[in-house]
């Protein structure tokens, strides 16, 4: 795990999920601020900024066979900065976001500006949660109780 | 074979172009915007018969498309061919689903209860002409519960399985890039189920319904009862280079399993599509129960319905019909009278198909 998943008290998984969902103009102004401290250390070389398919199995619950459903746009950012590297992908087309999730995951991975980060992290995870437990209560109140007369 | 060129059609093809356009009126980013904003369910169909996961691209489709849904699907299926495949995604799981609707009609009491989320099943269809009035269409916000509904839910086949109420076939584990491949393979029959279920995914939902359709109406050998109905976001799970899994965005998908009395245990019938689509869904999985054992040239066969439900192949076969066809059925003309003994050839053309 990654020293700044605990602070921001997410594990390294999560951590990507956050930097995959955030707000796109927020993740672009941080990697922005902290790509001067990445690059003070060593030149960051861009190994891939493009977009692409992913294509999406899902499981038949029938007879348990896996098909591919169809292909989800992604935008792909892959940074190398001596051995250590930094890796953005996003659903969709914005390039600059993808780039701006593999400059923030590389400054993780060197152990830059960790605090910010963090912080970073943990306000966008908590609006992402707040706007799935919003949608998740307005989706209760639809709950049903069948009845046989 | 021969062919016959449009003569001085250029510019007329160039100023019919134009002209489609014109009516169409130019537009920028805030018509594509706004499209996808005011039509999801619009956009998710698109998505789904596309076979490509992109709201903005699918509302850009329509935009430049006028909304005409063949020419929208042609042109999203002819833009995902400039685009590398970077990966393949873990596969989605049922009980990984993150569920916005659920319901079943074969069980009222179901594990994790039934949840109506966004439907008009249950409302008046009214159309609201007082915004052609100049009012605003302003319905009451949902009151939300107090606390949230749980995101992901068991698996109803799951249960019906314990009960001994379906089959329990063996997850045989396929590598990834094993899976059987529409856009990379051609669909052979019989079709193995992973091509079926892909086919059927990217299908023409009012094909699919059509056919769906006749199966319900007796025309199929099972009629079938929804055993679960699914509105929900998937996961899009891919790896880091560095081996983490973790999910990069969500796509809504529809998911239905249907069911039919069968022996001493009950037969399913299951389908899946990008989009929230549940009329697709719930007839292409009419479609799947009924396959086994269908009457050839049928509409519940499998050869029948995954060759016509196919949007592109379909739609374009019909339209190549109004392209020029005069030598064809120049030859079609001269066979009709060399069947009554008229004279063939340039000289009739005053008689029949003189203006063709």
């Amino acid at each position: 795990m990654n020293p700044t998943d605990d602070k921001a008290g997410l594990g390294r998984a999560e951590t990507l999920e956050v930097l995959a969902r955030c707000d796109r103009g927020r993740l672009a102004a941080l990697a922005e601020a902290i790509l001067p401290a990445v690059e003070s250390t060593a030149p960051v070389e861009v190994l891939q900024n493009r977009t692409g398919l992913v294509m999406l199995p899902m499981r038949d619950t029938v007879k348990l066979v896996d098909f591919h459903l169809g292909e989800v746009l992604v935008a792909e950012a892959h940074l190398r900065h001596g051995a250590a590297q930094g890796y953005g992908m996003r659903s969709g087309r914005d390039l600059e976001a993808a780039m701006g999730m593999a400059v923030v995951d590389l400054a993780l991975a060197l152990g830059i500006e960790t605090d910010r980060i963090a912080a970073f992290l943990a306000r966008e995870n908590e609006a992402l949660k707040a706007a799935d437990t919003l949608r998740m209560r307005q989706v209760e109140a639809t709950r049903v109780e069948m009845e046989t007369f | 074979m021969a062919y016959v060129a449009t003569r001085g059609g250029e510019q007329a093809i160039e100023q019919a172009e134009r002209l489609f356009r014109a009516d169409l009126a130019p537009f920028d980013r805030s018509r594509v915007d706004e499209i996808r904003r005011a039509m999801p369910y619009l956009i998710d169909r698109i998505m789904g018969e596309a076979s490509l996961y992109d709201p903005d691209l699918a509302a850009l489709a329509l935009a430049q498309t006028g909304g005409e849904l063949y020419e929208a699907t042609l042109l999203l299926r002819a833009w995902r061919t400039t685009q590398p495949r970077i990966a393949i995604a873990q596969p989605v799981l049922q009980d990984e689903l993150l569920v916005q609707r659920r319901i079943s009609a074969a069980f009222k009491d179901i594990p994790g209860g039934q949840i109506l989320g966004p439907t008009l099943d249950y409302a008046h269809r009214i159309l609201d002409t007082a915004v052609l009035e100049g009012a605003a269409h302003a319905p009451p916000p949902v009151d939300p519960a107090p606390r949230p509904a749980p995101q992901r839910q068991p698996s109803l086949a799951d249960w019906e399985r314990t009960e001994g109420l379906v089959a329990s076939p063996a997850h045989s584990p396929v590598a990834p890039d094993d899976i059987p491949d529409l856009t990379r393979d051609p669909l052979l029959i019989p079709a193995p189920r992973a091509h079926r279920l892909q086919a059927l995914a990217r299908a023409e939902t009012g094909g699919v319904l059509a056919l769906g359709y006749s199966a319900m109406r007796g025309y199929g050998s099972a009629h079938p009862t929804v055993n679960e109905l699914r509105l929900a976001e998937a996961e899009i799970r891919v790896a880091h280079p560095d081996g983490t899994v973790f999910s990069c965005g969500r796509a809504r998908v529809s998911q239905a399993e249907v069911a039919a009395k069968g022996g001493d245990q009950i037969e399913l019938g299951f389908a899946a599509t990008f989009g929230w689509n549940e009329v697709k869904v719930i007839a292409a999985a009419t479609l799947d129960l009924n396959s086994d054992g269908a009457a050839p040239g049928s509409a519940t066969e499998e050869e029948f319905y995954l060759y016509h439900t196919e949007s592109v192949e379909a739609s374009g076969f019909c339209i190549h019909f109004k392209m020029p066809h005069y030598v064809t059925f120049q030859s079609a003309l001269d066979a009709m009278r060399g069947a009554s003994g008229e004279p063939a050839g340039e000289g009739a053309d005053h008689k029949i198909g003189a203006s063709l």
